[in-house]
């Protein structure tokens, strides 16, 4: 089974390429085989959509624009992105992320599980640091999402 | 007098405002304000000029690659250092890839269903959708069965209430045109596209060892060596799957997005008439042949009010009056001051005032070139390629016009700016294969080198990296003091063309080009959308926060 973990963020906009910081922490902090993809996908959102197709699973980290304190991370689910609950659009087409699922399964090629982490961004502002409350999570995110992996059945080597 | 506010319309990631006012069923005026500040240039002082590429391809969530080749070329412009000829080749192959895959993108996801109507799709028969589909063209996937399956796709969707990214479109406006055959021929492209980019990413990835953000490039030159018996460098292997990834790309391009280019045009033939706005083109010299960046395959041109016979040619990037020319003017933007500072000069000290139509109202700052609002992006391209006598350009550029029936002078349109694009996207899908054979060519005559090292030298040196992007010219300036960033600023394609009034009160591209725009009904304002997506807009690239609508969807907060 292989997995794909995409980070998606800016990484010059400080808070917002979070899911980018993300898996620089992954890459330095373990050890995965080749059944996980670890992805640096910028901002890209079209540009990837043959990467999600090509998984059966996948994790998401990015930031969201929800109700909370800064450095709050949800889980949203697939069929939470699907099923018309995607926000309406002025236009029919503002490529993210969840225009991009919404493609695929057209394609008839969505992954079965998808999970999205989301965590509310406390600064946008030009740099390339996480603020300090989201570089705090960074640690707890990585250890929910391996010990994810490893039920799954993935071999993830934690290094020293 | 109705006034629309559009907000955001960029459809990568970007958030573009446009206001209009409509009077008569016309647009009598116009604003284009970014609403995301784009300060990241800031990052970059005081950072190793050596390193500038690998922050400066985060500029932009899309193109990426654009800004690595204008940064990299900018620290070799400063220090006049050659780029051998492999590498000039691989560049140019990379370069080229990226524009097809940037040009299938904007065409099929992000400009096409501004004219396809994808419900009117349901009502087509498969069967006439394939012979309309086999009447303009010998490519292999357009058949009954395919069409058929995509409608039935399309139907159970529809069904079920799963619309998606579709169920906000402008479905049955007045100004849809095409018939249901032609709406599912194009819906079902639209989705196939999406492996056909695919391979070009896949293509770039080959050279540039990963895809997004390539890897490959050093001051001097490109990080991949040349060995073709190796295979831990670029081999015969790796260069048969090159080949074979962008033969197939370039038969989509021109089998399919080519010939629906034209269908569309053809049906859609009064567009050529309207989005004209600024008719200053400014594009430079882009394939270099050589290893100083003074012969290139595409000439660069200024041309000024439509004049195409009368163009300025740019043949090389050392241009003194265009790197001269060049000022951004900040009267109407949220930045301090009124005034206009050359790049090299150039300062982002934010002053945000709330959107003021007469006074700031934009994060976008105004380029001027010779004091002038000019446009860049494909048509500026074919236009200087064709004023500048390639050939190539000139015979694709004459026979597209003869097809469609229109004269070159129509391609100042919204439609004109679409149909050049596609124009464009077909001549790189041809160059990313001569430059392959070149490439080859070039090793086997045992020319092995990649790159000429380079070390940063001690003093002050400013340069600036030229790049024709797919959006169009793009160029990174850099100011190098004690082998450190001293200021860094980037004037994007897409700078120039949404750029805000300047200090005479002038109009930008996207402004100009609204003026006269047709609006049928207010509420639903289409034809503004057709006109500003023609020019592929994509603003503030960066910030692009997932907003899952909170109310519909049960948060589980998980840390």
């Amino acid at each position: 089974m292989k997995t794909l973990i995409f980070g998606a963020g800016n990484l010059l906009c400080s808070d917002e390429g979070f899911g980018v910081h993300f898996i620089k922490y992954l890459e330095k902090h373990y050890r995965f085989r080749d059944d996980v993809e670890l992805y640096d996908g910028g901002t890209l959102g079209i540009m990837v959509t043959h990467l999600l197709e090509e998984a059966d699973r996948v994790f998401l980290v990015d930031v969201v624009d929800a109700a909370g304190e800064a450095g709050d991370v949800f889980r949203y689910e697939k069929d939470e992105f699907l099923l018309g609950r995607l926000p309406i659009k002025m236009s029919p087409h503002q490529i993210g992320i969840q225009e991009v699922l919404f493609l695929s399964d057209l394609r008839g090629r969505t992954p079965d599980q998808v999970s999205l982490f989301g965590v509310i961004p406390a600064s946008y502002e030009a740099g390339v640091e996480l603020s300090p409350a989201l570089a705090a999570k960074l640690p707890g995110l990585a250890e929910m999402v391996v010990a994810e992996l490893q039920a799954a059945g993935h071999e993830i080597v934690k290094l020293a | 007098m109705a006034r629309i506010t559009l907000d955001p319309i960029t459809r990568i990631e970007g958030h573009l405002r446009i206001d209009v006012e409509v009077n008569g069923g016309a647009v009598t005026n116009a604003w284009s304000s970014a609403q995301m500040w784009r300060g990241i240039e800031t990052i970059l002082q005081g950072r190793p000029p050596e390193d500038a590429w690998i922050y400066a391809q985060r500029f932009c969530g899309v193109c990426t690659t654009v800004h690595a080749i204008s940064s990299i070329r900018s620290v070799e412009h400063a220090l006049k250092v050659e780029v051998p000829l492999n590498a000039q080749y691989m560049r140019n192959i990379i370069m080229a890839q990226h524009s097809v895959q940037d040009h299938i993108v904007h065409f099929y996801h992000l400009s096409a269903l501004d004219w396809v109507d994808v419900v009117s799709a349901l009502k087509a028969d498969p069967k006439k959708t394939a012979q309309l589909a086999q009447s303009i063209s010998d490519w292999s996937g357009n058949s009954e069965t395919e069409f058929r399956a995509v409608q039935s796709k399309l139907k159970s969707f529809v069904e079920t209430g799963r619309l998606g990214i579709f169920s906000s479109g402008y479905w049955g406006h007045p100004a849809m045109k095409l018939p249901p055959e032609a709406n599912l021929m194009a819906v079902a492209h639209y989705l196939k596209a999406l492996d056909f980019q695919r391979r070009a990413a896949q293509a770039g990835a080959i050279l540039g060892g990963k895809n997004p953000h390539i890897q490959n490039l050093c001051v001097g030159g490109v990080a991949t060596a040349v060995n073709m018996e190796n295979m831990a460098t670029l081999n015969m292997e790796k260069i048969a799957a090159l080949r074979a990834l962008m033969e197939e790309t370039r038969d989509f391009v021109q089998k399919v997005y080519y010939p629906d280019m034209i269908a569309i045009a053809s049906a859609y033939k009064e567009w050529f008439k309207y989005g004209k706005g600024v008719t200053n083109y400014l594009a430079v010299p882009e394939m270099p042949e050589d290893t100083h960046n003074t012969r290139f395959a595409l000439p660069g041109a200024i041309i000024n009010s439509g004049d195409i016979k009368g163009a300025r040619i740019i043949t090389n990037h050392q241009d003194a009056p265009l790197i001269g020319g060049i000022t951004e003017n900040v009267a109407h933007a949220w930045y301090d001051g009124s005034g206009s500072k050359h790049p090299w000069e150039g300062e982002t000290k934010p002053n945000y005032t709330d959107f003021q139509e007469n006074g700031k109202y934009t994060w976008c700052k105004a380029p001027r070139l010779d004091g002038k609002a000019v446009q860049v992006g494909p048509p500026a391209q074919l236009f200087a390629a064709y004023a500048g006598g390639n050939q190539k350009v000139r015979k694709l550029v004459d026979d597209s016009c003869k097809k469609i029936g229109i004269g070159v002078g129509d391609l100042h349109s919204t439609m004109g700016r679409l149909g050049a694009r596609a124009i464009r996207a077909h001549i790189m899908a041809d160059y990313s294969l001569e430059y392959l054979d070149k490439l080859v060519e070039n090793v086997g005559k045992g020319d092995k080198a990649y790159a000429n090292h380079t070390q940063i030298p001690k003093g002050e040196y400013r340069g600036v990296g030229f790049h024709e992007a797919p959006r169009g010219t793009l160029s990174h300036w850099i100011v190098i003091e004690k082998q450190k960033i001293k200021n860094y600023q980037a004037v994007v394609p897409s700078t120039w063309n949404a750029s805000p009034r300047d200090d005479k009160g002038v109009l930008g591209p996207y402004e100009a080009s609204l003026i006269g725009n047709p609006v049928a009904q207010s509420d639903k304002p289409l034809e503004v959308l057709r006109t500003i997506h023609s020019f592929d807009p994509c603003i503030a690239c960066a910030v692009h926060t997932i907003d899952p609508e909170g109310k519909e969807i049960t948060n589980v907060k998980v840390m």
